[in-house]
């Protein structure tokens, strides 16, 4: 049975539907590609003009759906799931922020003041900039 | 201190952003009442999800990055410590930063080439990347009062990732532990025997 699910993926947080099974989540091809714009073809996971290879297809399709750890393991991209309460995390792969972080380009965030009114790093182009991460602990 | 250099260098272009890795916005409001007498008047921004630390490549704090005109970093994610305080545990001379600040702002003295940002930073592998995966689902659970399976996740990212104080000591708070007591001393400790890695000033 399929039910609602939370994905946060990146900055995002999107609801889909998927199934749960075992340590995974079956999500019908449709849905993932509305909601991550990649599709199951031929030649892979394509998006746009890029498509990845899929190494054991069968093992990816199911009735009800592709297996949300294999998409994740084609593209490269971290995974944690809890099927048993319906929420998955895809994490970027370490490649793409590798070669984001070589590039030098700082890459751009858009985080809440503490009264929840949204600031980008981009709000303050055209100035030097000084992040400072810190935390209470 | 860094209010201080928000009112020195903004006025000569420099914009300071503070990024807290917290949970929750009144802990970040308490710690800023505490880091200056005066209300702080540059943004603080909530990073509950760490998104920041994982797109920069960021493991511990205090930590900053310079960003030019351009959107080039023009220095990596390096230990900042706002003061002297605690230099017998980071063993950071914090003047060095600030001094070279005031030069890039001033003069517009880069403080390092292109190679040398890049043998600074700190690149993801696939184990922290999978650790910061785990963390943010731990977190999501904790949202919903969902503990045991939280733990578990954190327990997964902890295993992940045993030198990054992001994951570390900043779920100590998440675990019921003190991120100033016992558990923070033990992977102090720990750390500090792995080379203490990722501390980059």
């Amino acid at each position: 049975m399929s039910e609602l699910v939370t994905l946060l993926d990146d900055d995002r947080e999107v609801e889909l539907r998927a199934t749960p099974r075992s340590d995974t989540f079956f999500v019908p091809a449709d849905e993932l590609e509305r909601v991550t714009g990649w599709a199951l073809k031929p030649e892979g996971f394509c998006r746009a003009d890029v498509c990845v290879p899929v190494g054991d297809r069968d093992a990816l399709v199911a009735d009800d759906g592709l297996d949300l750890r294999a998409f994740a393991g084609a593209l490269g991209r971290p995974v944690a799931l809890e099927p048993d309460a319906g929420v998955a995390v895809l994490g970027e792969a370490p490649t793409t922020l590798r070669g984001d972080l070589e590039s030098l380009v700082a890459p751009a965030f858009t985080l809440p003041e503490l009264d929840g009114h949204p600031v980008s790093l981009s709000d303050f182009d055209g100035r030097k900039r000084l992040l400072f991460a810190w935390a209470s602990w | 201190m860094w209010q201080e250099l928000h009112e020195e260098l903004g006025p000569q272009g420099l914009v300071i952003m503070a990024i807290a890795l917290d949970e929750d916005p009144d802990t970040i409001r308490h710690c800023a009442r505490d880091e200056s007498p005066v209300t702080l008047t540059y943004p603080v921004l909530m990073d509950r999800d760490h998104l920041l630390a994982e797109h920069y490549g960021i493991v511990n704090i205090p930590t900053t990055v310079w960003i030019d005109e351009q959107g080039r970093i023009v220095r990596p994610p390096s230990i900042a410590p706002a003061d002297d305080k605690f230099r017998d545990f980071t063993k950071v001379d914090s003047s060095l930063h600030h001094t070279a600040l005031r030069r890039w702002v001033r003069d517009g003295v880069a403080p390092l080439s292109d190679a040398e940002i890049r043998a600074r930073q700190e690149l993801p592998d696939t184990d922290v990347q999978q650790a910061r995966a785990e963390r943010r689902l731990a977190v999501h659970l904790l949202r919903r009062g969902d503990t045991d399976r939280a733990q578990a996740h954190l327990a997964t990212a902890l295993a992940l990732a045993p030198n990054d104080w992001t994951i570390q000591r900043g779920s100590m708070p998440l675990r019921g532990e003190d991120p100033f007591g016992q558990a923070f001393f033990d992977f102090y400790k720990s750390w500090e025997a792995a080379g203490r890695p990722g501390y980059g000033a």
